[in-house]
């Protein structure tokens, strides 16, 4: 009956264009202006609060049932557990014995070289929510936000390595943008020689690809993969992946190289925010300009001031092969 | 009549808020393509059903809370569900009277074209997902929308 008095279409219909028109020029100025400018920030930024308990509604029953099960395991499983965690720690312990010293004697040679990568100053630990974003990026939502001084671009790690970077900011919420999402590039530099390229994501949690080698690159499988440090974003040295697999067509220019992530991007659960120490040295790297490189500039000591200003999402840009060395 | 809008607007704020849950739900990453816009048909109901409400106002706010949740422009969601939702509401006498199949068809051109919109923007953006995954939603939608919509007309009757 609701249904028969409101058949009227004379004067529904116009009443409706006039409101469809109204409403979807409303929502395109919103992306004309979220996109090109950014003052729409704040405005997303109350918005996520109003979405918040709406997150953490869906969010705490699967948390509570993880509470639930970590409270009941038994005393053995405690026992196994503790029993790896100890012998965990004593090899990071003897790991750690040389960290002092290394760290000392390489930011030497760095000052010699009058390069410096920026170094990690703090930390903080966040929580991955219980929540799915889009099924076609890989993001993750993060209970740490503003308010934690978490800000766009930040580095983030987990226990294996390089996880993201963070790609928008709410009050109690940070969105990640994990390595491997289609649209996230880092640089990278082989541990075993030290040759630089960019490793990009290719929407597939367990590989990223290094799209600008050239074929006769000396680049093999189970090379690692660190961050470099280039562009500021991320902390210099961090593994960020193994190369799984090299392959290399005679016809093509670049070689097709595959790399297996050193984060856990699917399974992590707490991930920790980093902080860049601020260094006298180098004025453009302590700020911690947001977005990664696109390419890898030829020399560490020039960081296009302009990347500060790019959001992370636009980083990929066609980045030439001819920065590597052959 | 004031009250009666009032009833009304309950069970519509409800079940959108309940539709919003669903739609960031964590499920196994393999199923996640599979994923209905439950929301998108929450809204299609509604423009449908009883479009006096304020459908449109609905299809606008429930299109931010999504651009909101999900990260993306914001603005996207809002305007696919608008106009979407404009359509819905312009074909609902037709649709009130299809049959079960041709319902269901309609709701997957309408769902199509909310993916469309999505794409467009998208890519106008400089975002563009070209997985073939997400034209796999408007189909399962399409295939739930005889559920949903008995499910919903339950809660509507109350």
């Amino acid at each position: 009956m609701v249904a028969f008095r409101n058949t009227d279409p004379a004067g529904r219909t116009t009443g409706l264009l006039l409101r469809c028109v109204l409403y979807s020029l409303l929502a395109l100025c919103l992306i004309i202006v979220d996109k090109r400018y950014d003052h729409l920030g704040k405005i997303r930024r109350v918005l996520s609060i109003v979405a918040y308990p709406v997150q953490i509604a869906v969010a705490s029953p699967f948390e509570g049932w993880d509470w639930f099960r970590e409270s009941v395991t038994t005393r053995d499983a405690l026992r196994a557990d503790k029993t790896k965690l100890e012998g965990e720690l004593r090899v990071a312990q003897f790991r750690l014995q040389r960290y002092e010293a290394l760290e000392a004697e390489s930011q030497r040679l760095r000052a010699l070289r009058d390069s410096t990568a920026a170094i990690t100053d703090r930390f903080v630990i966040g929580n991955i929510m219980d929540l799915d974003l889009d099924p076609f990026r890989e993001r993750v939502l993060v209970d740490k936000g503003a308010q934690d001084g978490v800000f766009v671009g930040q580095a983030v790690l987990d226990s294996g390595g390089v996880f993201g970077q963070v790609a928008r900011v709410g009050q109690l919420t940070a969105e990640v943008i994990l390595l491997s999402d289609a649209t996230h590039a880092i640089p990278v530099q082989v541990n075993r020689n030290g040759l630089r390229t960019v490793a990009v994501g290719t929407g597939d949690m367990g590989r990223l690809k290094l799209p600008y080698l050239p074929t006769s690159a000396d680049v093999v499988a189970g090379d690692l993969l660190v961050t470099s440090g280039l562009g500021g974003g991320f902390p210099a040295g961090y593994p960020v992946g193994t190369v799984a697999d090299v392959k290399r067509d005679p016809a093509a220019s670049l070689a097709d190289v595959d790399v297996k992530p050193a984060a856990a991007l699917d399974r992590s659960r707490e991930l920790m925010f980093v902080w860049l120490k601020p260094q006298a040295a180098a004025p453009a790297k302590g700020a911690a300009p947001p977005a990664p490189q696109p390419s890898p500039p030829p020399s560490p000591g020039q960081t296009p001031a302009k990347q500060a200003s790019e959001p992370p999402k636009a980083a990929r840009v066609a980045p030439l092969p001819r920065a590597d060395q052959p | 009549m004031m009250r009666e809008a009032r009833i009304r607007r309950m069970p519509m704020a409800l079940s959108a808020l309940v539709a919003l849950a669903l739609a960031v739900l964590p499920i196994p990453t393999v199923l996640q393509a599979f994923r209905p816009d439950f929301l998108v048909l929450v809204v299609f109901y509604w423009s449908i059903e009883s479009p006096r409400a304020g459908g449109l106002t609905l299809a606008f706010m429930a299109g931010l809370a999504l651009d909101v949740i999900q990260g993306v422009v914001l603005g996207q969601h809002a305007l696919a569900l608008t106009l979407m939702a404009g359509w819905a509401t312009h074909l609902r006498l037709r649709i009130r009277v299809f049959s079960v199949l041709s319902q269901c068809l309609t709701i997957f051109a309408l769902l199509t074209g909310y993916q469309f919109v999505l794409f467009w923007v998208d890519g106008a953006t400089g975002n563009p997902v070209t997985a073939f995954g997400r034209w796999l939603a408007p189909v399962i939608g399409a295939l739930l929308w005889p559920v949903l919509n008995a499910l919903l007309g339950r809660v509507h009757e109350r």
